[in-house]
């Protein structure tokens, strides 16, 4: 669940004395959209976003002459002119969860990773999908989730478990969903192509499975 | 001229244990459709052929030597499964799995020697869920894409067209042609988020040179034959009259039906009649009326047979 396992690890960061013309190639070779603008030491100073960039460079509306001046302008502009400086940053110890709610919060796109004052990842929302698609086994080949009405009897949980443990049915993942409206749901995502078999020893077990 | 339809089947296919009683990759799944087609009006337009062993060679352009070593000694040591316990084995299924996967190269050799035109190969065990390494959901080598490259690497078809009506995603043939231009899969199935195995989501177009290869049609649970005819007329004959696939190969499964427990779809058995109907069309379009389907999936017994045939009444234009 730590941002550590997640991150890209020792991202490019650029000096907040690089000029925007630089800062453009890099993004556009290596195909980022956030840089972090870093100190000699390596000490976050603010963030570079290819946002920043197309705000400072010339609107496709203007005359030939208006965008040459800004041109020139852009060509003498340093990073630390226009980066944002008010970041927002995850730790190494910083979670998954964490990431989530800044994300939700600030509709940021990536967020630099610090290990004290220095910079040693970029944890981006792609990288937090992909975490989540692995926590949940999204995507995983070979599985399938199957809803269960959620009755709130006691043992319910236990008795699932048992039931596939004692046919020996792989599963991976057990989740239990509260939704007042709709009724709760337990999902269960089972790891096996023999599907009429686990809706019987369900069903037969007096447990009410989610069919189309 | 060539018989109206071709049947490439054997009786060793049987042979394939898989233990009995509650799998539901059964040998019996072939006996069924046998009887159903010796009840079928159109039995007389049926010939029938041998399938051959596939060689080495082919299966090692789709697997890796390593996958074929290890299926081989699983089967050699009397193991009952293979990686996972719906991977059921038995001492011949190595064997009868070569046999499956080259019953596509038998009809491929009929076809290109004009002997045949239109040709479905009644096999087991299927194949489309077999990834280049792996076993998955009953599959051991994955019999399409044998055949596909056979038909590239043999007879130079450069375009070639997978269609897969099963009801689940071939994850196995999406990996195999999701990164290269010459094979374009396109597959109707049950949305990954509620069906096995997981795979085929609609946002998945392939990559590299294989981009816009991948054409995935997920539908919702409890979908059935207007939204299938629908993708067929609206979204994929447009795509293929783009395309112009110079073969088509036919991964034909028909576990969603709706009295078949491994989807939530719920397809009629006149719905396969409609697709075989559809499959002749698209042959008469693109591949001067060659064809070749092979069979995945469809595991209830009662309604298999009658599914088959119907699909096959439709193949014929009947």
């Amino acid at each position: 669940m730590y941002i550590s396992r997640h991150m890209t690890a020792d991202p490019v960061t650029v000096s907040s004395a690089m000029s925007l013309p630089e800062a453009r190639a890099l993004l556009n070779d290596f195909r980022f959209r956030h840089l972090p603008v870093v100190d000699e030491n390596g000490a976050l100073l603010g963030m570079l976003t290819d946002r920043d960039l197309r705000s400072a460079y010339p609107s496709s509306v203007l005359t030939d002459s208006e965008r040459r001046l800004v041109y020139e302008k852009v060509e003498k502009t340093t990073v630390a002119e226009i980066m944002s400086t008010d970041c927002v940053t995850l730790r190494l110890d910083s979670t998954l969860d964490d990431a989530l709610f800044l994300f939700d919060r600030d509709q940021m796109g990536a967020l630099p990773v610090l290990d004290g004052e220095r910079v040693v990842g970029v944890f981006s929302i792609r990288d937090l999908t992909t975490a989540y698609k692995k926590l949940f086994g999204v995507g995983e080949k070979g599985s399938m989730l199957i809803g269960i009405d959620d009755d709130g009897s006691h043992g319910i949980m236990t008795r699932i478990v048992n039931l596939l443990e004692e046919q020996n049915i792989p599963f991976t993942r057990l989740m239990r969903v509260y939704d007042e409206r709709k009724g709760n749901t337990i999902y269960l995502r089972i790891n096996t192509f023999k599907i009429a078999k686990v809706y019987s020893l369900l069903e037969d077990a007096g447990l009410a499975v989610k069919r189309a | 001229m060539s018989a109206p339809l071709t049947i490439i089947t054997d009786q060793r296919y049987l042979e394939h244990d898989t233990g009995g009683g509650e799998h539901p990759e059964s040998p019996v799944r072939l006996q069924v459709i046998s009887q159903a087609l010796e009840a079928s009006s159109c039995f007389a337009d049926i010939a029938f052929a041998a399938p051959r062993v596939a060689e080495r060679e082919w299966l090692a352009k789709v697997h890796t030597e390593d996958w074929l070593f290890r299926f081989e000694e699983a089967v050699l040591a009397g193991r009952t499964y293979i990686d996972h316990t719906d991977n059921q084995i038995c001492y011949d299924s190595y064997d009868i799995a070569c046999l499956s996967a080259g019953a596509g190269l038998a009809g491929i050799d009929l076809i290109e020697e004009g002997k045949a035109h239109n040709i479905f190969c009644l096999v087991r065990p299927p194949g489309h869920h077999a990834e280049h390494n792996i076993p998955f959901g009953f599959c051991f080598f994955n019999n399409c894409v044998v055949a596909a490259r056979y038909w590239q690497y043999c007879y130079g078809k450069k375009r070639i067209l997978v269609f897969d009506f099963d009801g689940h995603h071939g994850n196995g043939i999406q990996s195999a042609f999701e990164d290269e231009a010459a094979g374009y899969y396109i597959s109707i199935h049950e949305h990954p988020s509620f069906s096995y195995p997981g795979t085929g989501y609609a946002d998945e177009h392939g990559m590299g040179e294989g981009k816009g290869t991948i054409l995935n049609l997920p539908l919702s649970p409890g979908a059935g034959d207007s939204q299938v005819v629908k993708l067929l007329q609206d979204v994929i004959l447009p795509k293929l009259e783009e395309w112009q696939p110079d073969a088509i190969i036919v991964a034909a499964g028909f576990d969603a039906h709706r009295e078949d427990e491994m989807t939530g779809l719920l397809y009629s058995t006149e719905l396969y009649h409609t697709i075989g109907l559809v499959m002749r069309d698209w042959a008469e379009r693109f591949t001067e009326g060659r064809i070749l389907s092979i069979l995945e999936g469809g595991y209830e017994l009662s309604v298999l047979g009658d599914s088959v045939e119907a699909y096959v009444r439709g193949l014929l234009g009947r």
